[in-house]
């Protein structure tokens, strides 16, 4: 039987217990069943084994949720964890790649760092997983997408869910200054990608056409062009996303639109295509000519069309503060989401579509993989209490909070 | 206000009376350049008479109030109590079970400088064409057009530093503006508010610069810029005192050269001027108290202030305020350091403790990052309550910008810059319902006539739909 660890820390003490079963009782459970309030919660062995006001159960440690809440662990689905240390410091930078021979074939999650600070820092406020996005810096494509776990033994899940591609302004200055230039770009490259899966042997033996794109960026086009994996399309006009959604149906991709700044206008094409959309609910400005029309009930507008919504954000701060990503899943449901589509947005919707090890749902049978929230699943008052990764519980621990105790320690002499 | 009447006093020439000597002209008139060339011409739209009854009031300075009635009139709060006597004109607006603040200050921000749509054009907050240009006032910049203000407004802030950017050593100086629509940036300056200096410590200077070759490339390049100028400006402010004080020779000839960089930097050596100090690191904040008092001159508030726990009781010490954001870190490595406990802890040591944006998505949602700093210090064990916490965007934010006087708190006799709120103002499901400056409705989150937009959104969004 396997045996998982308690690691409290009360004022900076640690007592180590361990124990295998845990029972949560009086909290609020937030999953795709909805809301329920005040219930209990089972888990041995890392695995939730029952939900309900009727567990019977006593368990080796159990924890009063009242006024608490659960939600499955957090996933944030365009960060660069792993990838990035120190922004401003290229040498720990891997999220972009400055050689334009390396395109759709850059693989982000090659270069995870599994020692990373993001990692502890992240996990402890409620991130499990995350999306490794690579940027474009040369091209259209920028890149494999990847999904990473953070527990304790941090590892990459899938080195290659998606190929990214920067329709948005940022894409155009590399494609020519031209959304044309960069369509025939994009229509160019999926071509080839179909031209060489159909010569593959001729073409690696040099008895084929040449092709814009090297073997290694035309190989991983693949298996998009062959409709086996998402093309994952950043981009944010109307207009754009309209051009995007023919390209899928044109080339019969498997398509996943990011940011859509303006999806709101073309809700209804999005949602009949049935694309899911990655992005964060928080920007409504105007910062770009490309997104004059953004707003804050972007992920309200494309949820009331049926479109599924899975987020990223905070602004900014999506790698370091990757889970921050709940205060932009807040403010969208502060203009108008449902709650529980919401917190599916961050938890049931990615790990499904990204084929992660755990449902991002509180169900019986699943790998507890889950946030005990202090209050509120949304509420930026609501601490992360005990967090669970694939069944394990992380200690509260991260470089940040051993800077605070130190220095508190100080301030209290 | 009395504050107001001095700063008005200081912008006149000033009168010398002469000494005892032959002459018989009894004053000299000495004409220093004029401190106030771009004056404020922010008028108040309306001075309507209303009550907020029975509101639950977190003040802005520290208390909590349940059940209150607040009396707004002539702009000013003028009575804040239970049963107040009130005339039958008074406009009566229940806020029972509602909540209230103080309008919120944000007092390190880019609107204007760097507008909406972010591009080239817009772009006027960093004039990095040499390390000391305190020559240059952000308002010359300011667009006041910028979309960005509203959605600022709706967010229940209230005034706004509008600061020039750190790629240089002294970047410039600071404005700060009532965020109320206007066409001209003078409709927003807030009447009589110091004008502030913005310096920037650290990698941003060194990297402009050194990637130039020039000086500076290091931080102790950086030391040496900054004291130079200081010495430079001390020379020029002895030039002007002592042409001020010699009363014997009146000629022209004798009027020193008017130096604008000079005059700025003088500005804060006389303490008109204050200064605004983007710095992220302790070490870096103990050398440049160490330059002010080097020099004579007073930091007001060091921003960006990722380490500002670090130095905690050296702020306490000198009163100068730390200016953090709640959690951001790690895009440079000046900012690695951070703790999401650094506000709560600068409060713990009885410093002046600020949240500031430095970005117009956040300066929408000031309450929310309040929120988020209160958490993690009650997370440590400190007990920090809303009516503690909201002090980190009013009576602080107030402190830092020289307007403790006028605006920070909900007392009866400041000015009446209130949000009215749909729900606790740290729940991330409230919104500002109702936000008013100097008495004046300046946005209604119910009733578009009462929503400004800029002129840059006519025909992009369609009329009456103005949007979240």
């Amino acid at each position: 039987m396997k045996n998982f660890l308690f690691i409290l820390f009360f004022s900076g003490v640690s007592i180590a217990v361990t124990a295998n079963s845990l029972l949560i009782k009086n909290v609020d459970i937030y999953s795709s069943r909805g809301i329920e309030v005040n219930t209990n919660l089972l888990i041995e062995n890392g695995q939730i084994t029952g939900i309900g006001n009727r567990i019977a159960q006593t368990a080796d440690r159990e924890i009063d949720g009242t006024g608490k809440s659960i939600t499955a662990g957090l996933f944030n689905s365009s960060t660069h964890i792993g990838a990035v240390e120190v922004s401003a410091i290229g040498a720990t930078v891997d999220s972009y790649s400055d050689n334009d021979s390396v395109t759709a074939s850059l693989k982000i999650a090659e270069s995870f760092n599994p020692n990373s600070t993001l990692i502890p820092h992240n996990r402890t406020h409620g991130l499990t997983h995350a999306l490794m996005v690579p940027d474009s810096r040369t091209h259209l494509f920028s890149g494999q997408v990847g999904l990473i776990q953070l527990g304790m033994q941090p590892r990459v899940i899938h080195d290659s869910l998606a190929i990214a591609v920067d329709f948005s302004e940022y894409g155009f200055k590399v494609s020519g200054n031209s959304r044309a230039a960069a369509l025939v770009e994009l229509r160019q490259a999926l071509d080839d990608a179909k031209d060489f899966s159909r010569n593959r042997k001729a073409a690696l033996a040099g008895d084929h056409r040449d092709y814009e794109l090297s073997y290694a960026d035309l190989a991983a086009l693949e298996p998009v062009v062959n409709g086996n994996k998402p093309l994952l399309v950043r981009t944010n006009r109307a207009s754009d996303i309209k051009n995007i959604l023919n390209i899928a149906l044109e080339f019969q991709l498997k398509l996943i639109l990011m940011s859509a700044l303006e999806g709101w206008m073309v809700a209804d094409e999005i949602a009949a295509a049935g694309v899911p959309v990655i992005m964060d609910p928080i920007n409504n400005l105007p910062s770009a000519y490309e997104s004059l029309g953004a707003r804050l009930d972007n992920a309200k507008l494309l949820s009331d069309a049926g479109v599924t919504l899975i987020f990223t954000g905070m602004g900014r701060s999506e790698s370091h503060n990757a889970y921050l990503v709940r205060q932009s899943a807040g403010n969208a449901v502060a203009n108008g989401l449902d709650k529980s589509k919401a917190i599916a947005a961050m938890t049931k919707n990615p790990a499904k579509l990204f084929k992660a090890s755990v449902t991002g749902d509180i169900v019986v049978g699943g790998l507890a993989d889950l946030v005990l929230w202090g209050g509120d699943p949304l509420e930026l008052t609501s601490e992360a209490e005990l967090v669970m990764i694939e069944g394990e519980i992380i200690p509260m621990k991260s470089r940040s909070l051993q800077l605070r105790d130190r220095y508190f320690d100080r301030l209290k002499q | 206000m009395n504050t107001l009447f001095l700063r008005t006093l200081a912008i006149v020439p000033w009168l010398l009376v002469a000494g005892c000597n032959e002459s018989t002209d009894a004053t000299v008139k000495v004409t220093r350049p004029n401190k106030d060339p771009y004056p404020s011409t922010y008028v108040v739209p309306n001075n309507v008479t209303f009550v907020l009854l029975h509101a639950n009031i977190l003040t802005g300075d520290g208390a909590e109030l349940r059940n209150t009635d607040l009396l707004v009139s002539d702009g000013k709060i003028v009575a804040r109590g239970t049963n107040l006597d009130l005339d039958d004109s008074v406009l009566r607006i229940d806020a029972t079970d509602k909540w209230v603040t103080p309008g919120l200050i944000d007092v390190h921000s880019h609107m204007g400088v760097y507008s909406a749509p972010s591009t080239s054009n817009h772009s006027d907050g960093n004039e990095m064409t040499s390390p000391v240009t305190a020559e240059v006032w952000a308002e010359h910049s300011v667009w006041p057009g910028d979309p960005q203000f509203e959605k600022a407004l709706a967010g229940g802030v209230t005034t706004v530093q509008i600061l020039p950017g750190s790629g240089n050593l002294i970047g410039g100086r600071g404005v700060t503006l009532k965020n109320v629509p206007s066409t001209t940036v003078q409709g927003m300056k807030f009447p009589g508010a110091p004008y502030s200096l913005k310096m920037a410590c650290g990698e941003n200077p060194k990297r402009v610069y050194g990637s130039r070759n020039m000086l500076p490339s290091t931080r102790m390049g950086n030391m040496a810029g900054y004291r130079k100028a200081w010495i430079q400006a001390a020379e020029y402010k002895k030039s002007w005192d002592e042409y001020a004080a010699d009363t014997r020779d009146r000629s022209l000839s004798n009027t020193p050269t008017r130096n604008l960089r000079l005059e700025t930097l003088s500005g804060v050596l006389e303490g008109d001027i204050r200064i605004h100090n983007h710095c992220y690191k302790a070490d870096e904040m103990a050398q440049m108290i160490d330059m002010s008092k080097e020099f004579g001159y007073k930091i007001a508030a060091f921003h960006h202030a990722v380490e500002a726990y670090k130095a905690a009781p050296l702020l306490a010490e000198n009163g100068i305020c730390g200016v953090m954001w709640a959690d951001w870190w790690g895009f440079k490595q000046e900012a690695f350091d951070m703790v999401r406990e650094n506000i709560a802890l600068v409060d713990y040591a009885q410093a002046c403790a600020v949240i500031h944006s430095d970005d117009p998505i956040q300066i929408q949602r000031l309450n929310q990052e309040i929120a988020k700093a209160m958490s993690a210090g009650n997370r440590m064990g400190l007990d920090i309550t809303p009516a503690k916490a909201i002090r980190w965007g009013t009576q602080n934010a107030a402190i830092a910008l020289g307007l403790e006087d006028e605006i920070g708190s909900l007392a009866v006799g400041k000015n009446a810059d209130i949000v009215l709120w749909t729900k606790h103002p740290l729940s991330i499901y409230s919104h500002a319902s109702k936000v008013w400056i100097d008495g004046a409705l300046r946005y209604d989150r119910f009733d578009p006539s009462v929503q400004p937009t800029s002129d840059f959104n006519l025909g992009i969004l369609e009329v009456g739909a103005i949007r979240p």
